[in-house]
C-alpha cells in the first residue's frame, strides 16, 4: 500500500512537470488554432540553454529560469514572427491552415538536427549535481527532490499564466484574438502580434518546463520528441487550450506511468497512455476540459 | 400548403436565447423576407433550419415532412438550399468545378453533373466566367456563384443568406431581377436582407424579427406602415420616407 | 501535333522507358534504389488520398506499414499462407483500423486527426516492440521477423534478382495512379477536395464530409498497407523501429507536401527529387554531418510551404505547359516556312 501513495506521489510531481512541458502546447493552440509540432524541439533547446548556463556560469540550475525564460520567449516570438507569420498572411482565408502545421514540422527537423551538427548525439548532465537522484524521505516513504521543485514551479507557472490571461490587458487582447480573429481584430487588436507573444509565451513555458527536467533528465538532441508525443496526448486528454486540463492531463499520464509498473511490465503503461488517449478521442473528444466548441 | 412551417422554435446558446418561440411559413413560390437588426436571430434561425445545429426547442416541417434535427447534407438532397453571408467559394478550383460539387447532389455522373452546372451557370449570364478561379472573382461574382452552386443541387427552396451586402446599387437591381427569375421558374425563396430597397422590391411576404422574437409579419406594404418595426427597427428616417 | 497528341506521347514515353529501365541498369545497387524510389512514391501517392484530397494531415501511416507488412509475414511463416493473399489480408485490417481513427476525429479539427494518427502509429509500435506474442502470433518484438528464403517464384513472392520486385511495384504504382486519377475526376473525389477546403459550405451542397474522408481513408490504409507487404518480401527483414516509425510516416507526408498535396503528379515529383536527395546527402555527409539531409528536408518544406504552398508541382506544370506551348509553336512556324517556300 505505502508503494502505492509513494509511487502516486512521484506520479504526480512527474505528473505536473509533463503538463508543464505540454502548457505550451495548448496556449498555443488556443490562440493560433494550430498544432506546435516543433513544441518539443522548443523544449529541447530550452534543456540546452539551461544546460549551458549552468555549465559556464555554475548558477544553481533552478536560478537558470530567469535567464531561459526570457530567452526562450524571444525565440518563439521571433520564430513566429518571421517563419510563421508570413504563411498566416498568405492563407489567410483558409479556415485551418495546414500549411503552418508542415512549418513547425520543418522547424521541428531543423532543430533537431541542428543541435545533433552542433553538439554531437552524446547525451549529456549537469556535472557534480547534487540533486540528481537526492530524495526526501516521509515516513518510509521517498520523494524525489528535483521532481519536488519541479511540480512547485509547474503550479506557480500555471497560476502565473492563468492570471496574465484573466487579468492583464494584454492577456485579454489575446483571448479576445482566440475567441474571434476577427472581431478583435476589427477592436484595434493586432493579431500577428498577438500570435507573436503567444508563440512567446509558450516558449518561455517549454523553457521553464526546460529547467525543471535537466537536474534529473539528460539532455540530448531528440529528448525533445518524448515530451512531444506526451505532450500531444496530454493536450487532447485536458481539452485542446485549457491550461488546467494539460496540468491534470500530464498528471494522469505520471499516474500512470508511477503506479502503473506496480501491475505490470513497465513498457506496458506506455501502450496504456496511448490506449487512454484513444478511448477519450472516442467518448469525449473535446477533451476532460476543452469547450465542445472550439472545434 | 406551405413548403416551410417553422413552429415554435427556440434556440439557445448557453442560456441566451437567440432564436425565441419563432413561427413563420413559407407558401410554395413565394419570396419571403426576414428582416430585423444585427444580432437579432436571423442567422441563428437560418442556420437551425438548415441543419447547422438542431434548434433546442420547436419543429420544423419541410415538404410535409418533419426536418428537425436533420444535418445539412440530407435536407439538401431533399431540396433544402442556402448560401452563406460570409461567402465560401472553394477557391482554389474553377467556377466551374465549384458549381459541379452542387450537382453532384442529384447526380453520380460527372458529365452529367458537368452539363447540369453549364446551365445553371447560362440561366445567370455566368457561363463566361467558368473557368476562372474562384479566389480570383469579384464580390459580385463570388455572390453569384455562391446563389449557382445552391441553385445546382436543384432546390424546392432555396435560403439566402445576405447575397446583396457589399453589392453596388447597379449590382443589386442585377440579383433582384436573377431572384424574382428564379421564383418565375418555382423555386420558392427565403431572403435576408439588409438592404431595404431590394428587400422592399422582391419579398411577397415579410417577417421581422427583434431580440429573437416576431414583432411583425405581412406584405412589404404593411411592414412599411407598420408602427411598431417603425419604431422598433426602421426608424424615423424611414417612417418619413 | 496538338496538346493532347503531345501529353500522350510524353505519357507513353514514359511509360516504355519505366518499363525498360532494367534492361539498361544492370546494376543490382542502382535497382535497388530505384525500387526504394517507387515505394516511397507509392506510399505518397497513397498518402495523398486522404492527406491530399480530404485536406487532413495524418503523420501515421508507417503504422499501416506496418500492418501490411507484418500480416502478411506472420501468415507466411506461421501457416504458410502466399504473401500475396497475406497481403490482402493485411489490406483489411489495416482498413478497419483505419476507419477506427477517423470515425471520431474527422468529425473535429484537422488537429485532432492529425495527433490521433501520431499516437496510434506510436502506440502500434510501443505494442509490437513489446511483445514476442499477440495471441497466437509470433511477433518477436523489438527484433523483428527475418523471412528465410523459400522456392523462389511468383507465389511466394520471392525472386532472385530484383528486376522482378521492380516490376511489381512499377505496376503498383501505376495502379494506385491511375486510381487517383479516377477519383479525381469523380464524385468522391469533388466531394473531397470541397470537404477539405470548405466543410460547411460543402455540406449545404449535399456532401457527407465526414463520410467521404472515412472514405478516402480506408482506400489509403489498404493501399498503405500492401505496399508493406511489398517491402517485406524485398528486404525479407522487418523490425518495429524501421516500418512503424515516426520518421517514416513523417517522411511519406514530407514528400508528398512538398511535391504538392492534391495533385496526381505532386507525390510522385515529390519522390523523384527528394529520395535522391536524401540518399545523396545521406551516402555523402551521413559519417560527418549526421542528419544533414533531415535539416535538407526542413528547410525545403519551410521554403515550399512559403513560395508554392501547393507545391513543386505547380512550376513545373508550368514548365512542362511552357515548353509543350513552344513545341507547338516552333512546328507551326516550321510548317509555315515550308509553305512559305513551297
Amino acid at each position: 500500500m505505502l508503494f502505492i501513495i509513494e509511487d502516486s506521489i512521484n506520479g504526480i510531481l512527474m505528473g505536473s512537470i509533463y503538463g508543464l512541458t505540454a502548457m505550451g502546447l495548448t496556449i498555443i493552440f488556443g490562440v493560433l488554432k494550430v498544432i506546435n509540432f516543433a513544441h518539443g524541439s522548443m523544449l529541447m533547446v530550452g534543456m540546452y540553454v539551461t544546460y549551458w548556463v549552468v555549465v559556464l556560469t555554475g548558477v544553481n540550475p533552478y536560478l537558470a529560469i530567469f535567464i531561459v525564460a526570457p530567452v526562450m520567449f524571444l525565440f518563439g516570438y521571433y520564430l513566429q514572427d518571421i517563419v510563421i507569420k508570413p504563411i498566416f498572411i498568405a492563407e489567410k482565408n483558409v479556415r485551418e491552415p495546414i500549411t503552418v502545421i508542415i512549418v513547425t514540422t520543418g522547424i521541428w527537423y531543423i532543430l533537431d538536427n541542428l543541435v545533433l551538427l552542433v553538439f554531437g548525439p552524446q547525451y549529456r548532465s549537469l556535472p557534480e549535481n547534487p540533486l540528481r537522484g537526492q530524495m526526501l524521505q516521509f515516513a518510509d516513504m521517498f520523494v524525489s527532490v528535483p521532481k519536488l521543485y519541479g511540480f512547485i514551479i509547474s503550479i506557480i507557472t500555471a497560476s502565473a499564466i492563468y492570471w496574465f490571461f484573466q487579468k492583464t490587458t494584454m492577456g485579454r487582447a489575446i483571448r479576445a484574438t482566440s475567441m474571434d480573429r476577427e472581431a478583435a481584430s476589427l477592436m484595434g487588436i493586432n493579431q500577428f502580434k498577438v500570435y507573436n507573444i503567444a508563440f512567446g509565451i509558450g516558449a518561455a513555458t517549454a523553457g521553464i518546463a526546460a529547467v525543471t527536467l535537466v537536474p534529473f533528465n539528460n539532455v540530448f538532441p531528440t529528448v525533445g520528441v518524448l515530451f512531444d508525443i506526451k505532450g500531444f496526448i496530454i493536450v487532447v486528454l485536458g481539452g485542446l487550450g485549457s491550461i488546467g486540463g494539460a496540468l491534470i492531463g500530464g498528471i494522469i499520464i505520471g499516474l500512470i506511468e508511477s503506479v502503473g509498473p506496480q501491475f505490470m511490465t513497465a513498457t506496458w503503461t506506455e501502450a496504456i497512455v496511448y490506449g487512454l488517449f484513444l478511448v477519450v478521442l472516442f467518448v469525449k473528444p473535446s477533451g476532460l476540459f476543452g469547450q465542445k466548441n472550439d472545434w | 400548403m406551405a413548403l416551410l412551417e417553422v413552429s415554435n422554435m427556440t434556440k439557445e446558446f448557453g442560456g441566451l436565447r437567440a432564436v425565441d418561440t419563432l413561427n413563420l411559413h413559407i407558401e410554395q413560390g413565394q419570396i419571403l423576407g426576414l428582416i430585423g437588426p444585427n444580432g437579432a436571430g436571423k442567422s441563428t434561425a437560418f442556420n437551425c433550419i438548415a441543419g447547422v445545429f438542431p434548434p433546442t426547442v420547436g419543429s420544423i416541417r419541410f415538404d410535409g415532412k418533419d426536418i428537425t434535427g436533420q444535418k445539412p447534407w440530407n435536407l439538401c438532397k431533399q431540396g433544402l438550399s442556402r448560401t452563406f453571408q460570409i461567402v465560401k467559394p472553394f477557391g482554389s478550383k474553377s467556377v466551374l468545378y465549384n458549381v459541379v460539387v452542387g450537382s453532384f447532389a442529384t447526380t453520380n455522373s460527372r458529365t452529367v453533373a458537368e452539363e447540369k452546372a453549364v446551365q445553371v451557370l447560362e440561366s445567370l449570364n455566368f457561363a463566361d466566367k467558368k473557368d476562372v478561379l474562384a479566389a480570383n472573382l469579384t464580390i459580385a461574382d463570388r455572390k453569384r456563384l455562391e446563389i449557382a452552386k445552391a441553385l445546382a443541387t436543384e432546390p424546392k427552396l432555396l435560403l439566402l443568406d445576405e447575397v446583396m451586402a457589399g453589392l453596388r446599387p447597379g449590382e443589386v437591381d442585377e440579383m433582384v431581377e436573377i431572384l424574382k427569375n428564379l421564383r418565375d421558374r418555382g423555386i420558392t425563396i427565403f431572403v435576408i436582407e439588409h438592404i431595404m430597397r431590394a428587400i422592399m422590391a422582391l419579398s411577397d411576404r415579410i417577417v421581422v424579427i427583434q431580440f429573437g422574437k416576431k414583432i411583425a409579419e405581412g406584405t412589404p406594404d404593411e411592414i412599411a406602415n407598420n408602427e411598431n418595426v417603425i419604431k422598433a427597427y426602421l426608424g424615423e428616417d424611414y417612417a418619413v420616407a | 501535333m496538338n496538346r493532347s497528341q503531345i501529353n500522350k506521347l510524353a505519357g507513353i514515353g514514359v511509360l516504355v522507358a519505366a518499363f525498360a529501365l532494367p534492361l539498361i541498369i544492370r546494376s543490382a545497387t542502382y535497382l535497388h534504389i530505384l525500387v526504394l524510389l517507387y515505394f516511397y512514391a507509392y506510399l505518397t501517392t497513397s498518402w495523398n488520398l486522404v492527406g491530399g484530397f480530404a485536406g487532413v494531415l495524418p503523420l501515421g501511416h508507417a503504422a499501416f506499414v506496418g500492418i501490411g507488412a507484418y500480416t502478411s509475414t506472420i501468415l507466411s511463416l506461421q501457416y504458410g499462407i502466399s504473401p500475396w493473399l497475406g497481403m490482402l489480408v493485411g489490406g483489411a485490417i489495416a482498413t478497419v483500423v483505419g476507419v477506427l481513427i477517423g470515425l471520431p476525429t474527422f468529425k473535429m479539427r484537422g488537429a485532432y486527426f492529425a495527433l490521433a494518427t501520431i499516437a496510434f502509429a506510436e502506440g502500434i509500435r510501443v505494442i509490437v516492440e513489446n511483445l514476442d506474442y499477440l495471441g497466437p502470433f509470433n511477433i518477436n518484438g523489438p527484433r523483428g521477423l527475418q523471412i528465410p528464403p523459400l522456392e523462389t517464384g511468383f507465389t511466394n513472392f520471392m525472386f532472385a534478382g530484383k528486376e522482378p520486385y521492380y516490376y511489381i511495384i512499377l505496376v503498383m504504382l501505376l495502379a494506385v495512379l491511375l486510381l487517383t486519377w479516377v477519383i479525381s475526376r469523380s464524385k468522391l473525389g469533388y466531394y473531397l477536395n470541397a470537404g477539405g477546403e470548405e466543410p460547411e459550405a460543402a455540406m449545404a451542397l449535399g456532401v457527407n464530409v465526414a463520410r467521404a474522408k472515412l472514405i478516402a481513408m480506408a482506400m489509403s490504409s489498404f493501399l498503405t498497407a500492401l505496399a508493406g507487404t511489398f517491402y517485406a518480401q524485398f528486404s525479407l527483414y522487418i523490425h518495429p523501429k524501421s516500418i512503424i516509425s515516426l520518421d517514416l510516416s513523417f517522411e511519406i507526408a514530407f514528400i508528398a507536401l512538398i511535391g504538392g498535396r492534391g495533385s496526381i503528379a505532386g507525390p510522385i515529383l515529390g519522390a523523384l527529387l527528394l529520395r535522391p536527395v536524401g540518399d545523396f546527402s545521406r551516402i555523402y555527409f551521413g559519417d560527418t554531418l549526421p542528419g544533414m539531409h533531415l535539416i535538407i528536408f526542413g528547410l525545403v518544406l519551410i521554403l515550399v510551404m512559403h513560395y508554392q504552398p501547393r507545391g513543386l508541382q505547380e512550376p513545373l506544370t508550368r514548365l512542362y505547359t511552357a515548353l509543350v506551348d513552344r513545341l507547338i509553336q516552333k512546328k507551326e512556324v516550321a510548317g509555315r516556312g515550308k509553305h512559305g517556300i513551297a
